[in-house]
């Protein structure tokens, strides 16, 4: 794979294009145009949510359409220790969580729950802090960065995460919009329910490779 | 079950799988799902139809200008720290991934599952370069083990029942399970793979969409494999399709509600992901170098040979899940990466018309494919265009050639026509049961599996004369 030899690919695959296509090409900004004129009345092709509160929404879509997710409401953030013992006790695991270094979560008084900053291949439970939420999906987003390791999601057969109810946004767009504004992290991840599978008889089984058991709690303060 | 088919071994192909009853089960256990998973979907999304043809412009925009937003997306990847690689051709993207993988010193590569590392030979050129290669997608995990292609884009390992898979994880796995139970078999897999993906310095995954005006890669799958194969190896390699574009993140979305929709009947799958560039400062983890290989292999030639609207594409399945003849005959028998409708228009590009002509033969033209299709795209409309091409190619064989020929002399005399037709439904008269024919002379492949309506005893040239003349008299 010589340098010249890959130049020379893209200048065909270039050519190629520009001859299969037959005419000149546009000017960027008619081309930028079209583009946005294909996003125009965003609600003409995505599902109508109704008038319903966002925070009722989100649990909707997060609860009926994927096994494996269950959803608690707290007054405010400084609940969720006691959310997570709970949810432990009553998964009858000990009380010991591997968490994502988040301010949010960092900043908590976590008395009666032993936690750890790293995460072990076979973690039992990670407590996790998604960036926002979406409506729509019912989907948690995490953005990668130092308070967020991608395998955090990916590791612990329990996945514990917290949201912020005045996070929760609408339609997949509105997260596109927020994520324009912020630039593009090295990993912007969707987690839309607990892993699963249909590959073995079109089956479904929960916890293929990442968490078997998703819990959100969200944080109405 | 053997199944190292080619396109050229088409009928013979089908004609085994037909034979084989619990093939006949695995194939509508999984269509059958999938197509029942997906009208309940489509129904509760009344915008499907307006959310379909914006779709279709979305992607007709794009190839429209694809050579500027491959630029575009260059310059962005290239902006995040990915290097971008081109290829022309499969082995050129064989080779530049194995290069990649030989400056590291890798000696072995998790993968996602990518159904254009397949297209391209990827699996072999890894084997051949003597890289260990793992297959983190559950389906892709069982086919490996049991040396099958892919026989679904979706559910590659579709062909093989539970009891199956049971047999392979049993022989094949360091602690397998000892429950006979789907669950214990996806634990099984799950303990099997859970090393692999951190020993491997190399994890490469295909593309969904690539985005443009990032340069982020998106990737789907509910397992969450993608993700374990593509953060903690050193490198994390991508091949895409040119024709994975699109403009921005939010175009993805309006695509991805299509897509997810049409092949599981989800509202989204459970780890959609943006990779964008390797791991940056300050970074909890994430992989030391990201490379993105562009692959054309054949898809700019598809412009100008009139499948431009097979690039429309996007892999969703929903076509194969409810085809008639891919319902009947499964994948393998199709000989190419890509089966059913899609597949039929996709193997004579890759393979060459005239080994797969029989392909775009094997179409009732009942029009499903073309209207469940996410992106509409005129699937028999275009394995028309293969088969006129076949005819005029002269790739059709003699006795199709004579047949049409002795057909067309005979249409166009009406007298010795109708003589023809009048002997004709007197003679199949001679073979009625009750009504129907069972059994035909020459018509075999008919009779076989079907019987045929027994024709009344006069053409319709005839009755309509003798009707003519009672108005008459």
């Amino acid at each position: 794979m010589s340098r010249t030899s890959q130049t020379g690919a893209r200048e065909r695959i270039l050519g190629a294009i520009r001859t299969g296509l037959g005419s000149p090409p546009a000017p960027p900004q008619d081309i930028a145009a079209e583009a946005a004129a294909l996003l125009a009345d965003p609600d003409l092709i995505r599902p109508s949510l109704g008038a319903k509160d966002l925070v009722e929404i989100f649990a909707e879509h997060f609860i009926t359409q994927k096994l494996g997710g269950t959803l608690e409401t707290v007054p405010n953030l400084e609940a969720l220790p006691e959310a997570v013992r709970r949810y432990v006790t009553g998964h009858g695991l000990p009380p010991a969580v591997a968490l994502q270094p988040a301010a949010e979560l960092l900043a908590l008084n976590w008395d009666g729950v032993e936690t750890r900053p790293t995460m072990a291949r076979d973690e039992a439970v990670g407590v996790g802090f998604a960036r926002w939420a979406i409506a729509e999906t019912g989907s948690l987003v995490f953005h990668s960065g130092p308070d967020m390791p991608i395998l955090f999601n990916f590791l612990p057969l329990h996945h514990v995460v917290a949201v912020r109810a005045g996070t929760i946004l609408r339609h997949l767009e509105d997260y596109a919009e927020a994520a324009a504004r912020i630039g593009a992290p090295r990993n912007a991840g969707l987690v839309t329910g607990a892993s699963g599978t249909t590959d073995i008889e079109g089956s479904y089984v929960r916890g293929a490779h990442g968490p078997r058991f998703l819990h959100v709690v969200v944080v109405l303060g | 079950m053997e199944h190292a088919h080619a396109p050229e071994m088409f009928k013979s192909a089908s004609a085994e799988a037909l034979a084989d009853r619990t093939l006949k089960i695995a194939i509508d256990r999984t269509t059958g799902t999938a197509e029942r998973k997906r009208d309940i979907a489509v129904a509760a999304f009344p915008e499907f139809t307006a959310a379909r043809d914006r779709g279709k412009r979305i992607k007709d925009h794009v190839i429209a200008h694809l050579d500027h937003y491959l630029v575009e997306f260059e310059r962005n990847a290239v902006a995040s720290g990915a290097k971008v690689h081109w290829a022309s051709t499969a082995e050129e993207a064989c080779q530049i991934v194995i290069g990649i993988c030989r400056s590291v010193d890798a000696r072995s590569a998790t993968r996602a599952k990518s159904m254009l590392g397949e297209e391209i030979g990827l699996p072999h050129a890894l084997a051949d370069a003597g890289i260990e290669r793992v297959e983190t997608d559950l389906a892709e995990h069982i086919i490996q083990l049991a040396g099958d292609p892919p026989s679904h884009i979706v559910w590659p390992a579709m062909h093989r029942t539970r009891e199956q898979v049971s047999v392979l994880f049993k022989e094949r796995h360091r602690q397998p399970h000892e429950t006979e139970d789907v669950p214990a078999m996806v634990e099984s897999a799950r303990r099997e793979l859970r090393d692999k993906y951190f020993a491997a310095e190399v994890g490469i995954s295909g593309a969904n969409f690539l985005v443009a005006d990032t340069g982020a890669v998106c990737t789907v799958t509910n397992e969450g494999n993608a993700e374990l194969t593509t953060t903690p190896p050193r490198v994390h390699i991508v091949t895409a399709g040119i024709e994975k574009l699109v403009p921005t993140t939010a175009h993805a979305f309006a695509m991805l509600r299509l897509l997810v929709r049409s092949a599981t009947g989800a509202e989204l799958t459970q780890y959609t992901t943006f990779h964008c560039g390797p791991k940056r400062a300050g970074d909890a983890d994430g992989p030391e170098e990201m490379h993105i290989v562009l692959v054309d292999n054949g898809r700019t030639r598809m412009l100008v040979e009139g499948q431009r609207e097979m690039l429309r594409c996007i892999r969703c399945g929903a076509c194969m899940n409810h085809c008639v003849v891919f319902r009947q005959i499964g994948g393998h028998a199709y000989g190419g990466t890509y089966p059913g409708p899609m597949g039929a228009v996709l193997t004579p590009t890759f393979s060459g018309l005239d080994k797969s002509r029989e392909l775009v033969h094997a179409c009732t033209m009942n029009g499903r494919c073309q209207e469940v299709c996410p992106v509409e795209i005129p699937l028999p409309a275009l394995l028309r265009g293969w088969r006129d091409r076949s005819w005029r190619e002269g790739l059709e064989p003699a006795s199709v050639r004579y047949g049409i020929g002795l057909w067309a002399f005979v249409a166009q005399r009406p007298a010795l026509y109708r003589l023809g037709t009048r002997i004709a439904v007197r003679a199949m008269r001679l073979f009625r049961r009750r009504g129907w024919i069972n059994s035909l002379p020459l018509a075999g492949g008919w009779t076989d599996k079907r019987d045929f309506p027994a024709p009344p005893g006069k053409t319709f040239m005839e009755l309509h004369r003798a009707r003519r003349r009672e108005k008459v008299s």
